[in-house]
């Protein structure tokens, strides 16, 4: 059994140079290569940073930036650059984790309830719409501060701020594909209806999911790092941007560096995300 | 419209009364209640079924539930448990904070994206373009808190001047209020226009490839009344819409930058209710935002309907 896929579906790939590419879509390129240097920082971080993001050592407490520590060192003589290189992994880890939960459960949900219809989406559709209405940052503080601040916690305070977005996507895109004559057609052969909406239906909604992914992953950056700011995500001596940003604002005019690295890591890798991000959303709006 | 409307007011407190209860049970699943709160290391069965009884926590889920409900609707959200003020007051008081907060900051916002997006705009593709979207691409990735941050960093050490740490209310004495809110409104700020400032661009540079407008070009009609009789017209009912979504975002921005801040806002009061288990404050807080959000969709709705009759045919 062939899959039914819309020729439109796939993205095309023309064979242009980088340079050719450059010129068209420069905000691509510098979101690819930012985007590329984040990843490799989070994946290896033994290999930019030699010191230990947890060694204390409280006769160099709160150094500005050197050539032996370059972001300086926080209030027990950590070293910054360490601790922001680490916390890439944490905190880029946690945002993708929860992410992935989020598509797959809301968009799991959102495609099924669009696709079958009925009194269950109309309930389901309502819940959305209620969850939709709460500020995502306040949501997340409810439900970290239900299941208490842990890492495990925060991905899933995370995933259930976002479910929502991907529900809705996942819906309209499914509904929007019940009225087209593949289905149809699938239905006239016989085929059975959890084979038409996951081989067929799901293929042709995957790629409105899989870019709302890379639009909201800035987004949960920003509310990962807000929520550790607050105090409520990854607890000490564990680096994570948002988490460094929270111990280091008692010392904010005495070592302003302790605060400005880790935010500025938060700022590069959403804006490579944004970056790329865009450029997708474009090409789909092209279809 | 009559009919319309009734039909957005019944769903509307439909999705309210389904919001009450989405908010009672998840105040309620935050582990630990305000009695172990209260009674901390000491463990007194007496004391405890008392309190417990006391603040009706003896009864099932849903007698809480319908009790609060209907007080909620009687238009009475109950006394604080561990300040013993009544709830409404302190929430008041809390939002006036965040309202003030989030409409200077939709003022700013506004002043400064909006004309920011329509020049980006006007020289689509050219130098001063470029730079607005950079300015935009940054504000957007920028964590609001960390901007907060530096610029309390840059003010303090460029003029020496760090903002009043205590919040005195405008009633009081307007400059203080205004020094205390100044940082706050301006990190916040810049986040929306740079929100605004994308939208509006997006939007005129699509205006000026529509048909009538290179028409009106094509004619020789100056490209300046062309843009504020032709384009700023068609962006007005897009923004109004974009405008009620910020409004909401600020909601949730305030949050953290009256942490940051040590703000008496909505935000921290929530934050400090979640640490006391103070329901009857945590259970109001959380229904009066949801209830500002709905408000400000609705009110967008309804809006643009009044400005587009093209919606209203439909």
């Amino acid at each position: 059994m062939t899959t039914i896929v819309h020729p439109s579906a796939k993205l095309q790939v023309s064979p242009v140079g980088l340079m050719q590419r450059l010129k068209r879509e420069p905000d691509l390129v510098i979101g690819i290569v930012l985007l590329v240097a984040v990843a490799m920082v989070a994946l290896f971080p033994s290999l930019f940073a030699g010191q230990s993001p947890l060694s204390i050592n409280i006769d160099k407490a709160l150094e500005p930036p050197s050539a032996a520590h370059l972001f300086g060192t926080d209030d027990v003589g950590r070293d910054v650059f360490a601790r922001v290189i680490h916390g890439a992994r944490v905190t880029l880890s946690i945002c993708a984790g929860a992410l992935i939960i989020s598509a797959i459960a809301g968009g799991g949900l959102g495609l099924i309830s669009g696709f079958a219809g009925g009194r269950g989406d109309l309930l389901l559709g309502r819940v959305v719409d209620v969850i939709l209405s709460f500020p995502p940052v306040i949501l997340g503080i409810m439900v970290t501060g239900i299941l208490g601040p842990k890492t495990i916690n925060l991905v899933f305070a995370l995933a259930t701020v976002y479910m929502p977005v991907f529900f809705r996507i996942a819906r309209s895109g499914a509904l929007s594909e019940v009225g087209q004559t593949y289905v149809e057609a699938a239905r006239s052969i016989g085929l059975a209806e959890h084979r038409i909406l996951f081989r067929h239906v799901l293929r042709n909604v995957m790629p409105l999911i899989l870019v709302q992914y890379v639009i909201l992953f800035p987004l949960v950056l920003q509310i990962q790092a807000a929520l550790g700011f607050l105090g409520l995500g990854v607890q000490p001596p564990t680096p994570d941007w948002g988490a460094i940003l929270q111990q280091s604002k008692d010392y904010i005019v005495l070592a302003p560096w302790m605060s400005a690295f880790p935010g500025l890591a938060i700022l590069v890798s959403a804006l490579a995300l944004m970056l790329v991000g865009r450029a997708l959303q474009r090409r789909l709006d092209r279809r | 419209m009559a009919l319309y409307l009734v039909k957005r007011l019944a769903a509307a407190a439909v999705t309210a009364i389904l919001a009450s209860l989405i908010v009672f049970v998840l105040v309620r699943s935050v582990p630990g209640d305000v009695v172990a709160q209260m009674l901390g290391q000491t463990s007194d069965p007496t004391a405890e079924r008392a309190l417990r009884e006391f603040f009706g926590l003896d009864r099932p889920m849903y007698r809480q539930y319908l009790n609060w409900l209907s007080s909620v609707l009687a238009g009475d959200l109950g006394v604080s448990w561990t300040r013993g003020h009544p709830v409404w007051q302190m929430i008041r008081d809390a939002l006036f904070v965040t309202l003030q907060v989030g409409f200077m900051t939709l003022l700013v916002g506004t002043l400064v994206g909006v004309p920011l997006g329509v020049i980006a705009g006007i020289y689509e593709g050219r130098w001063l373009d470029r730079f607005i979207q950079s300015f935009n691409l940054i504000g957007l990735a920028a964590p609001v808190f960390w901007v907060g941050l530096m610029l309390l960093v840059g003010v303090s050490s460029l003029f020496g001047w760090s903002p009043p740490l205590l919040y005195v209310p405008p009633s009081q004495s307007l400059s203080e209020n205004l020094a205390i809110l100044a940082l706050p409104i301006v990190s916040l700020g810049l986040l929306q226009a740079a929100a605004y400032s994308q939208f509006v661009r997006q939007n005129v540079v699509s205006a000026f490839h529509q048909d009538y407008v290179r028409t009106a070009i094509a004619k020789g009609v100056p490209t300046r009344i062309v843009f504020f009789r032709h384009i700023l017209r068609n962006i007005g009912i897009p923004l109004v819409t974009f405008m009620g979504l910020i409004l909401i975002q600020i909601l949730g921005g305030t949050v953290i930058i009256e942490s940051l801040f040590a703000l008496p806002g909505l935000g921290r009061l929530l934050l400090s209710s979640i640490e006391a288990r103070d329901y009857p404050v945590l259970q109001g807080g959380l229904l009066v935002v949801v209830l500002i959000a709905m408000t400000v969709n609705l009110a967008v709705d309804l809006l643009y309907r009044v400005i587009d009759p093209r919606v209203r045919l439909t």
